[in-house]
């Protein structure tokens, strides 16, 4: 018997999937523990291996890999518990962090309140040194005054360093020396030098990866490193993976390296479960994925296998937060879910969110002390939610204080309760909406060619009418919804991406210049790919992409190149040509004849590691399921009986015809009527629905 | 979903179903969005694509301004003229056609802003319009600037004017006005890449809302709109009947700009708050008459200053479309400054300086309703770190360049609840514009910026501060470049309220290469050499409220981070602090502040 395990750490819940040798995967759950992440993990481990039947003991010593996802470091940075960094910069340029790159929402707000800089002014320092656009040195690197300020930073008590100097990322030769002095003078102390984490052009991205993976250094050094000495004295012998905001999965020892790279990794992980499952069920790789949970809403797409990536991925707030600035899966969160407060405006409409109750108090119906009237209130009202099956019955819910909270809405828009509970579902689903609509149609995809994955314990409540309103005719509902993210960990490859920024104009090409860079990405892939050899992976794949815009375009656009290297005139054209190709399919527009500017180059690696294969079960003889029981549901017009089952009950092949509810122990997946669902050989749901017209 | 329908096409109690509402709500932004993400990302002036000064609208067929995203309030508002004069001027007006329309006779914020307007239809049927207006680099004018503040006149400013001109028939460029437009803008090839960003994005646009009428039905989409307005009318209703009933008054003097305006431009406003009738009214007729220089402003622009500086005092998030605009007025006067220009005078910086100070003016004047209302004045110096760059760059065979930067702040002004924001801009562009990259910068032009930050104790003080000031010191690699540009705020600064203090002028200066410096005057051209450099500063914004009553944590925290200075803290906030950074010892002497506080309220 040999045993993977993946580990999704979140702030409420840590998930565990098992999969065992056959591929099958088990679920388990267990409250988080942030001051010993191991009891959370170990919990919701005892709680699969109950469910599997095994010993937790001989299921660790019977697991060859496990793959640990953590929101230690995203939750670290949004409460501010990062370690105390110091940032040094190019003299004149103190303040790239607090300008960051312009921009905010809602033009006429002018009361607002801006976070700080990721590190405050008074810990960043200006260091006397300047290297221009082409890597000439235009001030050479004051020694003294670089030595004089590192030297300072120990009185402050500094607990690491970020090094951003302007244009390092054609000529690092100061970054480099100061971080020779930093090791010099503070030995022990870590740092980031910005042309080696995220070589990228523009100072800002690039300074905030830098000052956010040093801040992030000490800390998750020692949470990984006591996490691995609690699983080593569990004896687990295994191998130790770390899940990415790449969308792989890391060695926990060059994770140790580049602890940024786990900052929204649990949800980078989502979209490989989504790959998987529809690759499994046979519908196509173009997917979109949505993890709802008690306060987030997140979406990420996978368009012709490929994850959508993105270098704008934001902490407490687009534009006035900080920029991840790597490259990462793209996923978009909306301030949505079971715990979103209904409210009516001034203007007599009906509003869902962004207030939300959370889990304290949580919505009226949790019994907690909480009055406003959420989503999960309106589905208990509707009779979707069975309140003594919440969380597989874990969890009572008051039905009484559900019906007073939505009945106060009903009372203040001249509607019926259930009315008012339906509107709410609705209008909740329409933030969801609008997040799926702006991740697609920024790349120039139309949702209806997609087939939704859902996931998250709110998701089954409206992901029907979701689906129809974007023209999506089929919704898969893993069996494993509950846990997305540690489940997408169990699909995972290693991946290493290596970047390289190099000016190369297609009408006067540079073809040294590129040569070279692409030429220090391959030699880097390799020797990592070397490295892994010595581990025992054998597979791998390397894609190129390119950053490039049109003459004077101010965005870049990433594409995947079509060749490794670019050698001639014919290899400069191909590449020109898809780049119109891509620029037309994403914006509708294209310069025919027009000559591109490449800026950035990277190289990923994929390195493939063995994965479950999702085993299909025989249908099952018995296919008239059986309702445990009839329940009263509203779908915005009169009541009607609509049957509800236990999942864990219904065999491979079952069909049910809306309305019906499918009751899981971690999620509610709601039948709405004219829609179907079908019990695959693989047990997950899928969901069909009409589509609305001209979506 | 929609209640039934009876044969006059109205829903027969009349009423349109809330949820409905929301949802073809959700559904109209959406369109908008999907307008501006394609603009901002096909775009080749850092203009547009970078500092994304333009904005996306929806017009409705009855010329009401119905979505706009987030774009910006002066663009918005101005477009459902344009679409009246699309109509007027070309009434057969048909599918696949698209217009060019920068006449600030007819509408539009200044020439420098081309608007393209797309009709679409739906089986025949003229539903709505979309509108794109994107700030250019070039458009022609006499000089290598699109804000030519010494313009005499339309004929001095030399901008070619399209009058709501037929770009596109049949989905098919115009020729002859493509060659026309790359014969005089200059760097044709730009200014044709962000053509083509908004023809696609307005094309996109046409898509998406045909889908919408497709998807609802004509008569549901026809009742949406009237009932949109109606809400967006309600909300603004509200929020102004929350108000004191009240007359305002406000007046501040633009700075003399010698030779053509010798005594500066006097502009005053009375705003009456009607809350019994839920309506406020503010007046710009009593100003001056058209001036021959080119800071007259627009139709447009006149009246969005105006409802812009009001909306944002009513603090709630107003859909700002034509419904809530039903509720403000604003009465101009034809052949005035600040109302509505008669030509030929030129309005070439109609979306900058006077606006600037209209909006600032509304908002403060709002400050006398109490504490809690309004705002203090925001940054109104456009510093040179804004100014058209020009020249040629050696490092490609000398390529003429010419595009306007962004890397000024602008301070903003303080609110009763919170700080002036750090990069404002200006009141106008309220804080929406991204920056430009310093390594992008230095990457597209032969520059060199040698700093860029912002400036210990420049903001106006209060119980919550302006936002600070920002200086950039640049200049050329190698050959000479020249940066045109206008400005304001170089004798004069923002204001506070309430108790709040005023910040400090901006100011140009030119650093010879012996470190000699000359001081530029609002309107400059200015030509630097490889080794000069050129130092902008804008202003921060005015503070709210006394000082004195700012809480000791916060004025702690501005010394800790040198937004102000121990002395300031000491003189102006009453605040003692000891200690130092470097040592981790900085900390306020409650005492001894208490003390002072005490003595410098008596």
């Amino acid at each position: 018997m040999s045993y993977r395990i993946a580990v999704d750490t979140g702030g409420t819940f840590t998930d565990v999937v098992v999969a065992d040798a056959d591929g099958r995967l088990t679920v388990g759950k267990s409250l988080t523990t942030p001051e010993r992440t191991y009891d959370g993990f170990s919990g919701a481990l005892a709680n699969a291996a109950d469910i599997i039947g095994v010993q937790v003991a001989n299921l660790l010593a019977e697991t060859e890999v496990l793959i640990y996802g953590t929101t230690r470091s995203t939750n670290s940075i949004v409460e501010n518990k990062t370690a105390k960094t110091a940032l040094l910069v190019t003299e004149g340029f103190p303040d790239t962090l607090l300008y960051r790159q312009g921009g905010k929402r809602e033009p006429l707000n002018l009361a607002m309140e801006f976070p700080p800089p990721y590190v405050p002014r008074r810990l960043t320092f200006e260091i006397p040194e300047r290297i221009n656009a082409e890597g000439g040195i235009e001030t050479a690197l004051d020694e003294a005054a670089a030595r004089a300020t590192v030297e300072a930073l120990p009185a402050m008590n500094i607990e690491a360093v970020a090094v951003s100097l302007l244009w390092s990322i054609v000529n690092p030769q100061h970054e480099v020396r100061i971080g020779a002095l930093i090791n010099e003078i503070m030995p022990g102390i870590p740092y980031t030098l910005s042309h080696q984490l995220n070589p990228i052009i523009r100072e800002y991205p690039r300074t905030s990866s830098t000052a956010i993976d040093a801040s992030l250094k000490p800390l998750m050094q020692s949470h990984l490193t006591e996490f691995q000495n609690d699983l080593r004295a569990a004896n687990y012998q295994g191998e130790i993976l770390v899940s990415a905001c790449s969308g792989g999965v890391m060695h926990v020892d060059d994770v140790v390296e580049k602890p940024i790279y786990t900052v929204k990794s649990g949800p980078a992980m989502a979209p490989l479960a989504g790959i998987a499952y529809a690759a499994a069920e046979d519908e196509g790789n173009d997917v979109i994925i949505v993890d709802t949970g008690g306060t987030t809403f997140d979406v990420s797409m996978v368009r012709a296998g490929q994850i959508k990536f993105t270098r704008e991925t934001w902490l407490l707030g687009e534009w006035i937060g900080h920029n991840l600035g790597l490259s990462s899966v793209d996923v978009r969160s909306v301030g949505a879910g079971g715990g979103s407060i209904a409210w009516i405006d001034s203007g007599g409409l009906l509003r869902v969110g962004p207030k939300s109750a959370g889990a304290v108090p949580g919505p009226a119906c949790y019994g907690r002390g909480g009055t406003e009237a959420t989503v999960t209130d309106a589905a208990v009202v509707l009779g979707y939610i069975d309140p003594n099956f919440f969380l597989g019955g874990r969890m009572a819910l008051d039905v009484a204080a559900a019906r007073k909270a939505i009945g106060a809405i009903a009372d203040q828009s001249e509607m019926s309760a259930e009315q008012a509970a339906f509107a709410i579902i609705t209008i909740a689903g329409e933030q969801m909406i609008k997040a799926i609509q702006e991740i697609t149609v920024q790349d120039g995809v139309n949702p209806a060619e997609s087939i939704l994955v859902a996931g998250g314990g709110a998701a089954g409540l409206n992901i029907l009418p979701i689906a129809k309103a974007l023209g999506c005719a089929k919704v898969l509902v893993p069996r494993t919804a509950g846990a997305l993210s540690a489940c997408g960990g169990q699909y995972s490859n290693i991946v290493a991406e290596y970047s390289a920024s190099q000016y190369a104009h297609s009408g006067n090409f540079d073809f040294a210049g590129v040569g070279r860079a692409l030429g220090r990405i391959a030699e880097q892939i390799e020797a990592f790919s070397e490295e892994l050899r010595g581990r025992g992976i054998s597979k791998f794949e390397s894609e190129y992409f390119v950053e490039a815009r049109y003459i004077n375009q101010q965005w870049e656009m990433e594409f995947a190149m079509p060749m490794a290297a670019i050698e001639n005139d014919a290899d400069v054209e191909a590449l020109v040509q898809r780049f119109h190709d891509v620029h037309f399919r994403r914006y509708a527009i294209k310069e025919e004849g027009g000559a591109i500017e490449c800026v950035n180059w990277k190289g990923r690696l994929t390195a493939t590691l063995d994965k479950p294969t999702l085993p299909a079960e025989a249908a099952s003889g018995d296919k008239a399921p059986v309702a445990k029981r009839i329940s009263k549901t509203y779908f915005g017009g009169d009541a009607l009986d609509a049957p509800v089952y236990v999942g864990t009950d219904l065999g491979p092949g079952a069909e049910l015809k809306g309305p019906a509810i499918i009751e899981e122990p971690t999620t509610t997946i709601v039948v709405y009527p004219g829609a179907t669902a079908r019990v695959t050989d693989r047990h997950n749901y899928l969901l069909e629905t009409e589509t609305e017209r001209g979506a | 979903m929609a209640k039934e329908i009876n044969k006059a096409g109205h829903a027969e109690d009349n009423r349109f179903d809330p949820v409905l509402l929301a949802i073809m709500a959700n559904r109209m932004e959406a369109v908008c969005r999907e307008m501006t993400n394609t603009m901002l990302l096909a775009a080749r002036s850092s203009v547009i694509g970078m500092a994304r000064d333009f904005s996306c609208a929806v017009i409705t067929s009855e010329n009401d301004i119905l979505a706009v995203a987030e774009g910006f309030p002066i663009h918005v508002w101005g477009m459902n003229i344009q679409t009246e004069s699309m109509c007027d001027l070309h009434p057969d007006f048909k599918e696949g056609d698209a217009f060019l329309h920068n006449d600030p006779y007819l509408g539009n914020t200044h020439a420098a802003d081309h608007t393209i307007i797309v009709p679409v239809f739906y089986d025949d049927e003229y539903f709505f319009s979309v509108g794109i207006k994107a700030h250019q680099a070039d458009i022609g004018n006499s000089m290598p600037t699109t804000y030519m503040a010494p313009a005499a006149d339309v004929y001095h400013e030399g901008a070619l004017i399209f009058p709501c001109v037929q770009v596109q028939s049949d989905y098919t460029d115009n020729e002859d006005i493509m060659r026309m437009c790359k014969r005089r803008i200059r760097v044709p090839e730009q200014w044709y890449g962000d053509y083509l960003a908004a023809v696609g994005a307005a094309r996109i646009g046409e898509r998406s809302l045909k889908n919408f009428v497709e998807k609802y039905g004509k008569q549901t989409v026809r009742d949406f709109v009237r009932e949109w307005f109606d809400y967006s009318e309600r909300r603004c209703m509200d929020a102004i009947k929350k108000l004191p009933k009240g007359q305002l008054q406000g007046q501040q003097t633009h700075d003399p700009m010698a030779p053509w305006i010798p005594d500066g431009i006097p502009v005053g406003l009375t705003i009456d708050i009607d809350p019994d009738e839920a309506m406020v009214t503010v007046d710009l007729r009593d100003n001056i008459d058209c001036i021959p220089a080119g800071l007259n402003l627009t139709e447009s622009t006149s009246t969005m200053a105006a409802a812009q500086g009001i909306l944002t005092c009513l603090g709630e998030d107003l859909p700002p479309n034509s419904g809530s605009l039903r509720r403000i007025k604003v009465l101009l006067r034809e052949n005035c400054v600040v109302g509505i220009p008669r030509f030929p005078h030129s309005c070439s910086v109609a979306t900058t300086n006077l606006t600037d100070l209209i909006v600032n003016v509304t908002q403060s004047a709002f400050a006398e309703l109490g504490d809690g209302h309004g705002y203090a004045h925001g940054n109104y110096c456009n510093s040179a770190a804004a100014g058209v760059a020009s020249g040629t760059d050696w490092r490609r065979d000398g390529e003429p360049y010419i595009n306007q930067m962004f890397m000024m702040g602008g301070g903003g002004g303080a609110s009763a609840t919170c700080d002036g924001m750090h990069y404002l801009f200006v009141p106008v562009a309220a804080g929406l514009l991204y920056r430009d990259s310093i390594e992008i910068n230095e990457q597209r032009f032969p520059i060199k910026v040698d700093s860029m930050k912002i400036t210990t104790d420049s903001m106006g003080h209060g119980r919550r501060r302006g936002g600070p000031a920002t200086r950039v010191v640049m200049g050329p690699r190698k050959d000479k470049m020249s940066i045109l540009h206008v400005c304001n705020g170089l004798e004069s600064a923002p204001k506070g309220v309430r108790g709040g203090t005023g910040s400090k002028f901006g100011g140009n200066v030119k650093i010879a290469k012996d470190g000699t410096e000359t001081k530029y005057p609002a309107v400059m051209v200015c030509e630097i050499e490889a080794g000069e450099k050129l130092r902008a500063d804008d202003q921060g914004g005015g503070g709210y409220g006394s000082p004195l009553d700012r809480e000791v944590a916060r004025v702690l925290n501005d010394v800790a981070e040198r937004y102000v200075s121990m002395e300031i803290a000491r003189d102006v906030y009453g605040v003692v602090i000891e200690g130092e950074v470097a040592d981790d010892s900085l900390a306020a002497n409650l005492t001894a502040t208490e003390k002072l506080r005490a003595e410098m309220r008596a």
